[in-house]
């Protein structure tokens, strides 16, 4: 308990001390999510869709009618448009899964293995871990929209080609702009999956038991999607965490239009805020035992 | 300390940090702190955008048909939601509800749309769907018609001269008002035995004043209980319309602006260019003969050898807002229907007979449709039973 004391207690004189430790402890944070073998294993299956998308276009003929998610019909005419099929796809469940298991992962994970206490130890203060474990959650965020998009769009300019992006609107716009909007497109699901690392990083503070900590936080996100999609619930829908996730949409029209974007990026960084504070209020307050 | 004095900020967050540490459940407030915050923000434009209505002069509802008939709003760009609750029943082929971006959806659920007006002859409308959407672009004589989900397009030319097929004979001509004054005495005296028309306490529409002009069915037997449009104080175009059914509080029906910009938009919006690999269904008005025919009594090209001429021209029983529009030997209702979609709407309704025979109905809170066996289509703002009644009186 002195070590947790004393590490409440930042003085002028080891402030300096925290700070570069805390830069070692962001990259060793990075290196333990980037590292394992477990998170590689779920990054490939992320990766994995965009391919399974553009090799099943390619091998198939041309449908009439179109059908099937969004996006895979106008795959065939420019491979920009497998990323985001594939983000499309994967944001309803694989985008939250695999973020909820890494923030779940963060603090749960520590405490499972007893870690949690040398690390505390060390000495770091609790509000500085888990601005660390956050700032590392949104990393991971960030990289898995991107790599889904980087490989969707990769196979996609490899087996069906680049060229001027199709909008929405019917629009044609020139494959840079096009892969701005796609760049702007990941910003946004980054985010989005920013606010529901924040839920997880709370949930993670609650528990030892990191698979809980993992399953509830899919759970919130799956129940937000759930209700959603009851019309009798259409006052709470706006405040629902899942509501703006699919306005990415708007993003792709010709101009952006931003009746929803907005409000999507309000409701994202709300939640972030609201489930930061909480988390910071459990894990500052909570005795450490393990 | 390495003998940096502590500055009264400082000072001010170790008491805080130790209060927090003597009473670690204080801690809390702070995630309630962020939840109040985001509401209060949430709501704050809500809150801005009702005080931003100013007083508005009274104005009568006579001066305000004018108002609606000489407005020239120049060019406009905003949102508009549309929302409908018309209590209809599941149906089969009516796939409505949100986020559809196909236009025919918009019978039900709520719907975001786009709308970019530069006056009449150039026009923009986007229905924003979840990932797709749907679009109505007019340039001049140019009408396109645009669908990211089944990426089709229709392309209609208008006839040149529009203005010189006058569809009035001379006669007529000398009896239309001349002014909008006497446009709008004439269409209150019009309207007057069936509707009362008054208004009430200016209001908010995206965020600017509106006057309020209501409709109210003298007939109490129509299911419209009011029709309110809201109507720009400045720009005296209408912002929002609201159809309520009678008795309802909430409106069953409610198209309106959220957002709103006077200016001229960009020349952009209205010029399109199908994308390669679109479907281009090149329409001109002249192949819409059907119609014309049907009025002729001609057999409609389409119609089915055997099946009578597409329907004589709807019969009108009654009129002002009880008015049910009848249809006999309508091909499609009836047992002898022949397109599957339709037939499977037909049997998902519920059956219903009576003294005027048997049939399906199709009932909502604004409108009610009934079709009956022996293939008579009635249809109009009005409870089932007074469609019974005409059905009898019409056998």
């Amino acid at each position: 308990m002195s070590a947790v004391e004393a590490a409440t207690h930042p003085t002028a004189a080891n402030l300096p001390a925290l700070r570069r430790i805390s830069t070692r402890f962001f990259r060793s944070e990075l290196l333990l999510i980037f590292g394992r073998r477990r998170n590689w294993a779920g990054m490939a299956v992320l990766a994995a869709v965009p391919l399974i998308i553009a090799i099943a276009v390619k091998v198939t003929a041309p449908r009439p009618g179109g059908g099937g998610p969004d996006f895979l019909s106008s795959i065939t005419s420019n491979g920009l448009f497998v990323a985001l099929a594939a983000l499309a796809v994967e944001l309803p469940l694989f985008l939250p899964l695999a973020v909820s298991a890494i923030a779940g992962d963060a603090v749960a994970g520590e405490a499972n293995l007893g870690t949690l206490r040398n690390l505390l130890a060390v000495p770091v203060h609790r509000t500085r871990l888990l601005a660390v474990k956050y700032a590392a959650i949104v990393v991971f965020a960030v990289a898995a929209t991107a790599l889904i998009a980087a490989v969707g769009a990769l196979a996609g300019l490899v087996l069906f080609g680049g060229g001027p992006l199709t909008l929405l609107s019917g629009v044609q716009v020139p494959f840079g702009t096009g892969l701005v909007r796609l760049v702007l497109v990941c910003g946004y699901i980054a985010a989005c999956l920013a606010a529901l690392g924040a839920v997880g990083l709370f949930v993670s503070t609650l528990t030892e038991q990191p698979i809980g900590a993992t399953i509830a936080t899919l759970i919130f996100a799956i129940t937000s999607h759930i209700l959603d999609a009851i019309p009798q619930l259409d006052w709470l829908h706006p405040y629902l965490i899942s509501h703006y996730w699919m306005a990415f949409g708007d993003l792709l029209r010709s101009p952006i239009a931003t009746t929803s974007i907005w409000p999507g990026l309000g409701s994202a960084a709300a939640y972030t805020l609201i489930f930061l504070a909480a988390a910071w209020a459990r894990f500052s307050s909570r005795d450490i035992t393990s | 300390m390495d003998g940096t004095r502590p500055s009264r900020a400082c000072s001010f967050l170790e008491e805080v940090a130790e209060l927090l540490i003597s009473r670690p459940a204080l801690r809390w407030i702070a995630p309630i702190a962020v939840l109040a915050v985001a509401l209060a923000v949430g709501s704050a434009g809500t809150l801005l955008r009702a005080q931003a209505a100013g007083a508005l002069p009274s104005r009568t509802a006579e001066q305000l048909l004018v108002d609606l008939q000489t407005a020239k709003p120049g060019g406009f760009s905003g949102t508009v939601v549309h929302q409908a609750d018309l209590g209809l029943p599941q149906l089969p082929s009516l796939r409505g509800g949100d986020g559809s971006s196909e236009l025919s959806s918009l019978v039900s659920g709520n719907h975001t749309l786009k709308v970019w007006y530069d006056g009449p002859q150039r026009s923009r409308l986007a229905l924003l769907g979840t990932l797709g959407e749907s679009d109505i672009i007019r340039n001049g004589r140019d009408v396109w018609t645009w669908s990211s989900s089944s990426k089709s397009a229709t392309h209609v030319v208008l006839p040149a001269k529009v203005k010189g097929r006058d569809p009035l004979p001379p006669e007529a001509r000398s009896q239309l008002p001349q002014t909008p004054e006497d446009a709008a005495k004439q269409a209150l005296a019009a309207i007057d035995p069936t509707t009362k028309v008054t208004t009430d306490a200016t209001t908010t529409v995206a965020g600017r004043a509106a006057y309020q002009l209501i409709l109210t069915p003298r007939d109490t037997t129509s299911l419209v209980g009011q029709v309110r449009l809201a109507i720009d104080g400045a720009k005296h175009i209408p912002l929002q319309v609201q159809v309520f059914a009678r008795g309802a509080s909430e409106p069953a029906f409610q198209v309106g602006f959220t957002q709103i910009t006077f200016g001229t938009p960009s020349a952009d919006q209205f010029t399109f260019s199908p994308p390669p690999g679109t479907k281009v269904k090149q329409v001109t008005p002249g192949e819409h003969a059907g119609l014309d025919h049907a009025r002729k009594g001609a057999p409609h090209p389409n119609a089915k050898p055997g099946t009578a001429a597409g329907a004589d021209r709807p019969q009108v029983v009654g009129k002002g807002w009880t008015t049910v529009v009848l249809a006999r030997d309508v091909p499609a209702a009836g047992s002898s229907g022949s397109d599957n979609q339709v037939s499977a709407v037909l049997a998902a309704l519920p059956k219903v007979s009576g003294a005027w025979g048997s049939g399906r109905l199709l009932k909502s809170s604004l409108f009610s449709v009934l079709v009956t066996d022996d293939g008579r289509v009635l249809a109009g703002a009005v409870s089932p039973e007074r469609l019974y009644s005409v059905a009898e009186s019409t056998k």
